[in-house]
């Protein structure tokens, strides 16, 4: 599978030639044409996996299902979206002498490797090699979250570090709880983390040592998700990297954390009743949800602000993900992909709003309209969009969470016994009007504070002396072409990611 | 998995239960030095029960495992740490959030509720003993308890590094090893972490003239 | 009956006669490891000799306590050693009491030896008397949680039935884990109950460390002879136990001459061994200031407990 080769290869040679070359036009130049292999080689395989079904490659390291190409393509379209907003972004830092031009080596380099150890992630059969490549992200993240260097971004990247490795090393012990009850079971003991070798035999799995490691890998993981209790560094990380390394966080990483939860969770639901796990990931779901609604209510800092709003949008994903059922599962699925797109672009419009305000207070940001009209246009859309109004992405993906929350309410959940938590069983009917109201509180409490606080950003006079247009720059199109995005995706959904959707939703469910 | 000798999964079991004493003895120490020496012992435990287990079972992969935490682990790192330390304008003894014996009180806990947690899953295995798999976890919980009662930026990376011997304990005597790719995997990524977090400490200490990261509160709500 | 007396005389020489050898062995260790020649390993010997021909002053302000110290400590700490086992696992005082009565023993000649700092109503003495009150009351409950967590496992509180059992068990213990938690505590308990470094420094007159010599600076003559012979008795004592709690390899276990012989020399490599560390960890640390040595007796205490609860946890 050379589609497959190329997309380790890209990354891994432009994060070479980044060291060595030194012109910034050259360095944008590898980073463009990376991004567009790696693009490319994910419609080839898009187009492979649609037509002929999953892919193995490499010795049965790469596995390449429904479910990885979907998160494929959200890592392939962000980061190229990214890419292109990189370059006037960073251009403009060393412009400005924030950042010297050797140290655009650097951060390029750092990108990349950040890109790869994402696409291994997703394309891993070892849930081993999964963690190997997810730990490798928190590395080369953790100086792009502290690039600047300053007091605040390199406490954020201490506190990012330092949570999520021991966040992931509690995920490491649940891959060893895994691969400890697939010993029993499967013969030859070094394929015994592959999910094409699990999979089969999921039912065989002992429940009892799958229900611990699933807790391991869920807090795990979780914690790189950014779900509640884990996120407290999220906030902090999203407020002091540079714009477009927030955007890859925002859009990617989240995405690929919540894949590899999928991933183990689809082989737990083999052995262990799905209660337990959907249970699980839908109280997280929606403890974020709501602490971060609570959050955005009372922030005062832009990039704070959108930082809380992942934490509730993913928290929105996990719980339509934990409650399950085809719409579920699809809605869940389908609002990773609107975030992703609609949390970059807000990073993106964050980004310029900084560059020309200084400031990261809300209070100090006034008529952006009249002094970065496109920017305004790209801050009022991720609102809109983050706010879940029609006739955004958002509000279908959103709308069908509810509907499955609706329909068939939180999965019981049975953790009495191994865990020794409460088990909390209300009536049928009572439960599911409760947590729809809740969630509708949630909805409409985040819904209130985000666009209050934009439209006092968008609208009103600039301050004195600021100057009243934008240059067209390369930036913009990723905005355009964004907002193209997630207002089609409301009215059509391209087949092919229709179809990538569907499929990745029965992967899930299994039952 | 194989007739094992009872002698062979004793030593294996007092080898864990000897990682166990190390983990108290770091908990106990508030050398900053002494705790970094500690972890290099405990890290030569480690290649004693990982040895042990590649003799017993006859998996000879373990024996790179083995090596190789030999190598970095209680040589490459406790280098390290030892030059971040000299840098650094640590006080002889370490703050804590909770007192020593407070600590301990807790850390015993801790092992109680690992027994208590890995008790059910204990009988599935054809173990090679029958108190590595707790005593792991028993690790990693210590391990993330000596992150959060400390205020010192090396000692937390300590802790991390427990966690992390913790873990490798879990890996090798429940499991008799990962698989290969894996295995060097996390030796790479735990390598390269380590490395991070000492130039992290570096440039704390260049910008906040400490590395007490309670000091580190310019970022809150 | 003949066979009990000639154990009971055979082991009280045995314990009489080591105890100044491992004393003069951690101190020729010691120099050794400070690049000293030091002291012949039997200058204690000489020293005690000294000592029981001088005579004993005694201060007006002391009462018949401060007398009878000396001799209660000397037997006390003796009864103690006969019931543990030194070179055959049958101890010759085996009906006489089990491991409790070891404990109670040794903390009877604490108490005297406290009550004999306070009774000369010298400054040092008093001193002394109430640190050694802390260290005691802090190691006691760690060494009878360490002690019923060896004694839970073998399922007995005798001392030489622990033994003999163990000796004659396959494989190194029975259960790794526990024993091991045990044994670090039972050491540092004994560490601090026959006041080695890091809790006191025997080798120190600095009047604001010393813990145990505060106490007997008032002594002299063949007062003092009895209480340092009983300080290396207790030292004997408590590595004899340990020693053959968990390693009783080479243990007599049946009253043949050649066995006996094996047992003999297998207890004094082993004690040896024993003291050799003693001294090495008494060269590699610093003495602890003394409101430390509560963090130091807390960690032997959390030891004992949690061999104690892996018993009941595991085994349950």
């Amino acid at each position: 599978m050379i589609a497959v080769l190329v997309l380790l290869i890209a990354p891994l040679l432009a994060g070479g030639l980044s060291l060595v070359v030194h012109r910034s036009g050259w360095l944008h130049g590898i980073n463009l044409a990376s991004m567009g292999a790696l693009v490319t080689a994910e419609v080839v395989i898009t187009h492979t996996v649609l037509r002929s079904g999953p892919v193995t490659a490499l010795d049965q390291l790469v596995y390449l299902d429904a479910l990885s190409t979907f998160i494929l393509f959200i890592i392939g379209t962000v980061g190229l979206a990214c890419s292109f907003y990189m370059r006037s972004y960073m251009d403009e830092q060393v412009a400005r002498g924030v950042i010297a031009p050797s140290q655009l080596n650097q951060f390029f380099f750092l990108f990349h490797m950040f890109v790869l150890a994402m696409v291994i992630a997703t394309m891993a059969n070892s849930v081993g090699v999964q963690w190997v490549a997810i730990e490798a992200t928190t590395l080369a993240t953790t100086f792009l979250i502290a690039f600047w260097r300053r007091r605040e971004s390199l406490e954020a990247g201490w506190k990012y570090l330092i949570l999520c490795s021991v966040g992931i090393s509690l995920a490491l012990f649940g891959v060893v709880l895994l691969y400890y009850s697939s010993l029993h079971v499967l013969s030859d003991a070094s394929q015994g983390l592959n999910v094409t070798h699990l999979l089969p035999v999921a039912d065989r799995l002992n429940p009892q040592v799958l229900k611990l490691a699933f807790i391991f890998i869920l807090v795990g993981y979780g914690t790189k998700v950014g779900l509640v209790p884990m996120h407290s560094w999220l906030p902090d990380a999203y407020t002091e990297a540079p714009a477009p390394v927030v955007a890859m966080l925002a859009g990617v990483l989240e995405v690929v954390a919540a894949y590899a939860i999928l991933r183990v969770r689809v082989i737990v639901d083999h052995a262990v009743p799905f209660a337990f796990a959907g249970g699980l990931l839908a109280l997280l779901g929606f403890a974020s949800f709501l602490t971060a609604a609570f959050f955005i209510t009372i922030q005062h800092n832009y990039k704070r602000l959108f930082a809380y709003s992942s934490i509730e949008h993913m928290g929105i994903a996990m719980i339509g993900l934990g409650v399950g059922g085809p719409l579920g599962t699809f809605g869940g699925l389908f609002h990773l992909l609107n975030h992703a797109l609609a949390k970059s672009m807000a990073f993106f419009a964050a980004g310029n709003i900084h560059r020309r305000f200084h400031t990261v207070e809300i209070g100090q940001v006034q008529g952006v309209a009249m002094a970065q009209p496109w920017t305004a246009m790209a801050l009022m859309i991720s609102g809109l969009t983050l706010s879940a109004l029609p006739p955004f992405a958002a509000f279908s993906s959103e709308v069908q969470v509810v509907a499955a929350l609706a329909s068939q309410g939180v999965p019981e959940m049975e953790l009495a016994g191994t865990v020794g938590l409460v088990t909390v069983t209300l009536s049928d009917q009572f439960s599911r009007v409760a947590l729809v109201s809740v969630f509708l509180v949630g909805a409409v409490l985040s819904f209130g504070g985000l666009l209050y606080r934009i439209t006092g950003m968008v609208w009103g006079t600039p301050p004195e002396g600021m100057v009243r247009e934008e240059i067209w720059t390369l930036g913009h199109l990723p905005i355009i072409l964004l907002t193209m995005a997630l207002m089609g995706f409301t009215f059509f959904l391209p087949p092919p990611i229709q179809q990538l959707l569907e499929r990745a939703t029965s992967i899930i469910l299994i039952h | 998995m194989q007739g094992l000798s009872s002698l062979g999964s004793q030593l294996v079991d007092l080898c864990s239960a000897l990682l166990l004493l190390t983990c108290f003895a770091i908990v106990a120490q508030r050398r900053l030095s002494a705790c970094v020496d500690l972890f290099a012992l405990q890290s030569a435990f480690l290649v004693v029960t990982a040895a042990l287990v590649a003799y017993l079972t006859g998996n000879h992969h373990i024996y790179l495992a083995a090596g190789l935490t030999g190598v970095i682990k209680v040589i490459i790192i406790p280098r390290v740490l030892k030059k971040v330390i000299d840098r650094l304008n640590v006080k002889r003894e370490l703050v804590m959030h909770v007192n020593v014996p407070t600590g301990l009180l807790i850390c015993g806990g801790l092992v109680m509720l690992a027994f208590f947690i890995a008790q059910p899953i204990i009988p599935l295995g054809s173990l090679l003993t029958r108190d590595s798999l707790a005593i792991a976890l028993a690790i990693v919980l210590i391990g993330l308890f000596t992150m959060i009662a400390r205020h010192q930026a090396v000692s937390q990376l300590v802790g991390f590094l427990v966690l992390e011997n913790g873990l490798f304990l879990g890996a090798t005597a429940a499991t008799y090893g990962m698989p290969l790719v894996v295995e060097l995997g996390v030796f790479f990524d735990v390598l390269i972490a380590t490395l991070i977090a000492g130039i992290y400490t570096n440039r704390l200490q260049d910008a906040f003239d400490s590395v007490d990261t309670d000091r580190l509160t310019v970022l809150k709500e | 009956m003949f066979l009990a007396i000639m154990l009971i005389v055979a082991q009280t020489a045995v314990l009489l006669a080591i105890s100044p050898f491992l004393v003069g062995l951690i101190r020729k260790v010691k120099a050794r490891l400070q690049l000293r020649r030091g002291a012949s390993v039997l200058q204690p010997y000489a020293d005690l000799a000294k000592l029981f021909q001088k005579q004993p002053l005694l201060s007006t302000t002391t009462s018949w306590i401060f007398t009878a110290t000396p001799y209660i400590v000397f037997g006390s700490t003796l009864t103690a050693g006969l019931l543990v086992p030194t070179f055959t696992s049958q101890t010759p005082m085996n009906f006489a009491g089990n491991i409790i009565a070891l404990v109670y023993l040794l903390a009877l000649g604490t108490f005297f030896l406290i009550l004999a700092g306070l009774d000369t109503g010298s400054v040092f003495g008093g001193m002394g008397s109430s640190r050694e009150a802390i260290v005691a009351s802090l190691a006691e409950p760690a060494m009878i949680l360490a002690i019923f967590a060896i004694a839970l496992t073998n399922g007995s509180t005798n001392v030489s039935t622990i033994v003999h059992k163990t000796a004659l068990l396959e494989g190194i213990v029975t259960d790794p884990s526990p024993h091991l938690m045990a044994l670090a505590a039972l050491f540092i308990v004994a560490l601090a109950e026959t006041g080695r470094v890091p809790v006191d420094n025997p080798a120190t007159h600095l009047e604001l460390t010393m813990i145990h010599e505060a106490m007997l600076l008032e002594y002299s003559g063949r007062y003092l002879a009895l209480l340092e012979w009983a300080a290396g008795l207790k030292l004997a004592v408590f590595l004899s136990l340990i020693a053959n709690v968990f390693a009783p390899w080479g243990i007599a276990t049946t009253v043949t001459p050649s066995a006996m012989g094996i047992g003999l020399l297998a207890y004094i490599v082993k004690t040896a061994a024993l003291a050799i560390f003693i001294g090495v960890i008494e060269c590699m640390f610093a003495k602890l200031r003394l409101f430390r040595v509560t963090d130091l007796l807390g960690v032997a205490f959390i030891l004992a407990l949690l061999g104690l609860l892996f018993f009941y946890i595991l085994r349950s």
